[in-house]
């Protein structure tokens, strides 16, 4: 499980805030609950007092202690309700107070005397040698100038008994609300999520080959709503850019070459006049030249543009880059002969990667050139693919004079070309490796040189590994 | 041997008018497609030059046209667009050959006359060009009886020539048929290749079989082109 995802933290958050509800409401019942039963208690025995006073006190003048005595038994049998009571006079003397409960809970020995000095009712807690507690509501009553002090008492531990068992049914609910808050909490979730999945599946599909799709707006006047919308004027402006770029391309294309075409063709036409001096004939053939150079540059740039414009527009087919680069190599092999250099190839299995095989193809050939070129007469240029963890490794190393390593960072720039390398015969209008690069980036890959100055340069091409376990194309 | 040119850049036209004047071809002139179209219906033409780039039609438009009525002429397109794409588009509508600008006259004029002469190609299983014998099926080349050895490529730059023998090929076009569109710009590999060819098909034999034409390209021909 991702605990990173979106889902893993709000079903914690929502299973978590669950619980501490649960919890905190939990708490607060308990403090309540006993709050209320202590209460009750209180009254119940207060009421009782208050009957003993009132019905059996009031006629102690007439009826005698000992009737009181005999009527407490009778009527409230303390004894057997598991109960304290205890009847005393101002000056001390005891005149009833009950033997211990049936149940044994407390030991009415232990109770304090009663607090004679008592104006009004009063319930107070008396905590008994063994941890029993006892709840005591105690009434003075004045009866013919003799004051009395009636107390009825009774063990919480009926209480306590309530309480426990009611945070054990709490306890016990706990981890079934828990899972209950996972489930709902993951439930509401995917209800949440489910319209960013709709946005995501149609916009799996909306590639730069294809940007008229636009994402389905669902219409919940929120976020998601807003990234939708959002993200479609995104879609709308990389199409209209893709647009303006690639009419641009086309349009520079006629702009650049037109002119050029009719420069040619006029020095071509003037050539054919046979009254033409050398003189004449050398500086038309120099234009000539110039002219076909500067169509060279301008074929590179508009390569270089297309590839910026539409790097998405690209062919995506899976082939065997080991395979291509040597074929390559021997449709080339000659060249390097001429100069009596050897081309050694190093590829010892298939390395698979995706893309446009006419475009990497253009790699291959400018690299193999460009090692050609600068390798030194006589000497070696090394061609290897092979594939490293994900990525596939084309590396083509020359024994040429290598590049200073001041220059190695500018390699790639349009038109820049080591000074050393200019003034020795070697054409080339500076754009052979931008482009190069132009298209590795296209392809999710980088190129690098290396170099040890006087002893070779290196180019390092780093391809993604084709993915794909069998080409559907194929079958 | 009469010429449509169907082009809108009128200093395009003029120069490749000019010259193709000066190759002793009758040469029409149509500015946009509609006059183009107009001619062509009007006349019978050996050949189509047709710009893609039109003011009201696209080129592509005018070969679909003119294929309709005509199977026959061949078309060959002049654009300012080489996308691949393009060249499928006007290869599908019917055009045979395709040159991108900026291009050098001579290389038009090479396309338009292999285009011209293409009657009948030369299909046989073996080429025979004076004592020069290639056998298509196995691959074999013996010069006078004698067997000649070649590499893949040395052979099919052999057998392109050969099967156009007596046509000037250009460097472009030797570069489309025996590598692929990556090469373009590396026409000193065509030289290369010509003078290894040339060790093993000419040197050892007092005629020479392959024959350079300055500016353009080469030839394999019993007679200098």
């Amino acid at each position: 499980m991702n605990i990173r995802s979106i889902r893993f933290r709000l079903i914690v958050w929502y299973a978590s805030l669950c619980l501490v509800l649960v919890f905190g409401f939990g708490t607060y019942s308990c403090w309540r609950l006993d709050h209320y039963l202590k209460l009750s208690l209180a009254q119940a025995l207060e009421h009782r007092a208050d009957r003993i006073g009132a019905t059996l006190l009031a006629n102690i003048s007439k009826t005698g202690e000992a009737y009181v005595r005999d009527e407490i038994k009778t009527l409230y049998a303390p004894e057997l309700n598991d109960r304290f009571v205890r009847v005393t006079r101002l000056d001390g003397r005891v005149i009833y107070v009950s033997g211990a409960p049936n149940n044994r809970s407390f030991d009415p020995e232990q109770v304090a005397s009663a607090n004679l000095h008592l104006e009004t009712a009063a319930t107070n807690e008396e905590k008994l040698s063994g941890g029993t507690k006892l709840l005591i509501a105690s009434l003075p009553f004045a009866v013919n100038g003799q004051k009395y002090v009636v107390e009825v008492g009774s063990a919480e531990d009926g209480l306590d008994r309530v309480l426990n068992g009611f945070v054990a049914t709490l306890l016990f609910s706990l981890p079934i609300l828990g899972i209950v808050g996972v489930i709902g909490g993951y439930g509401l979730i995917e209800q949440a999520l489910d319209p960013v999945k709709k946005i995501i599946t149609t916009a799996r599909e909306i590639t730069p080959k294809d940007l008229s799709k636009r994402l389905p707006v669902v219409d919940t006047g929120d976020a998601i709503e807003d990234l939708s919308k959002t993200l479609n004027q995104m879609i709308a402006r990389l199409e209209e850019s893709f647009q303006a770029s690639n009419r641009f391309t086309s349009d520079a294309s006629h702009e650049l070459r037109t002119p050029l075409t009719i420069i040619r063709g006029e020095l071509d036409t003037l050539l054919l006049d046979p009254h033409l001096t050398d003189s004449m004939r050398a500086t038309l053939e120099s234009l000539q030249e110039e002219s076909e150079r500067l169509g060279k540059i301008v074929e590179g740039l508009l390569s270089l543009s297309r590839l910026d414009a539409g790097a998405g527009q690209m062919e995506c087919v899976r082939f065997d880059l080991a395979e291509l680069v040597a074929t390559t190599a021997e449709q080339m092999c000659l060249l390097a002969e001429d100069k009596k250099i050897s081309v050694k190839l190093q590829t010892s299995q298939p390395v698979f990667v995706e893309g446009d095989k006419s475009r990497l193809k253009q790699v291959v050939v400018n690299l193999l050139d460009n090692g050609i070129k600068y390798a030194a007469e006589g000497g070696k240029v090394e061609v290897s693919v092979t594939a490293q963890q994900d990525y596939a490794l084309f590396e083509v190393t020359d024994n040429g004079p290598g590049i200073r390593a001041e220059a190695l960072p500018y390699v790639f720039d349009r038109f820049y070309r080591a000074v050393e390398m200019r003034g020795e015969g070697i054409e080339g209008a500076g754009l052979g490796l931008p482009i190069v690069k132009a298209i590795c980036t296209a392809h999710g890959g980088t190129v690098i040189a290396s170099s040890i100055q006087g002893s070779g340069c290196r180019l390092t091409v780093k391809l993604p590994l084709s993915r794909k376990k069998v080409d559907v194309r194929l079958i | 041997m009469r010429i449509l040119l169907v082009e809108d850049e009128e200093k395009v036209a003029r120069f490749v008018s000019v010259g193709l004047k000066a190759e002793r071809f009758a040469i029409d002139h149509a500015p946009d497609g509609k006059t183009g179209l107009l001619f062509a219906r009007m006349n019978s033409y050996d050949l189509l030059v047709v710009d893609l780039m039109l003011p009201d039609m696209s080129g592509t438009e005018v070969i679909a046209k003119v294929r309709r009525s005509n199977e026959q002429v061949p078309i060959i397109v002049l654009t300012a667009r080489d996308a691949i794409d393009d060249k499928v588009r006007n290869f599908e509508a019917g055009a045979d050959d395709y040159l991108t600008k900026p291009f050098a006259f001579a290389e038009l004029l090479v396309r338009i006359k292999a285009l011209m002469r293409r009657g009948p190609v030369n299909r046989s299983n073996v080429l025979k060009i004076a004592d020069l014998e290639i056998d298509r099926v196995s691959h074999q080349v013996t010069r006078g009886g004698i067997s000649i050895k070649l590499t893949s490529k040395e052979y099919g730059l052999l057998e392109y020539l050969a099967a156009s023998a007596g046509r000037v090929l250009s460097r472009t076009m030797i570069i489309e048929h025996v590598w692929d569109q990556s090469f373009e710009g590396f026409t000193n590999i065509v030289d290369v290749y010509i003078r290894q060819l040339r060790t093993k098909i000419d040197e050892p034999f007092d005629k020479k079989l392959i024959h350079t034409v300055r500016s353009v390209g080469y030839s394999l021909n019993e007679e200098e082109p």
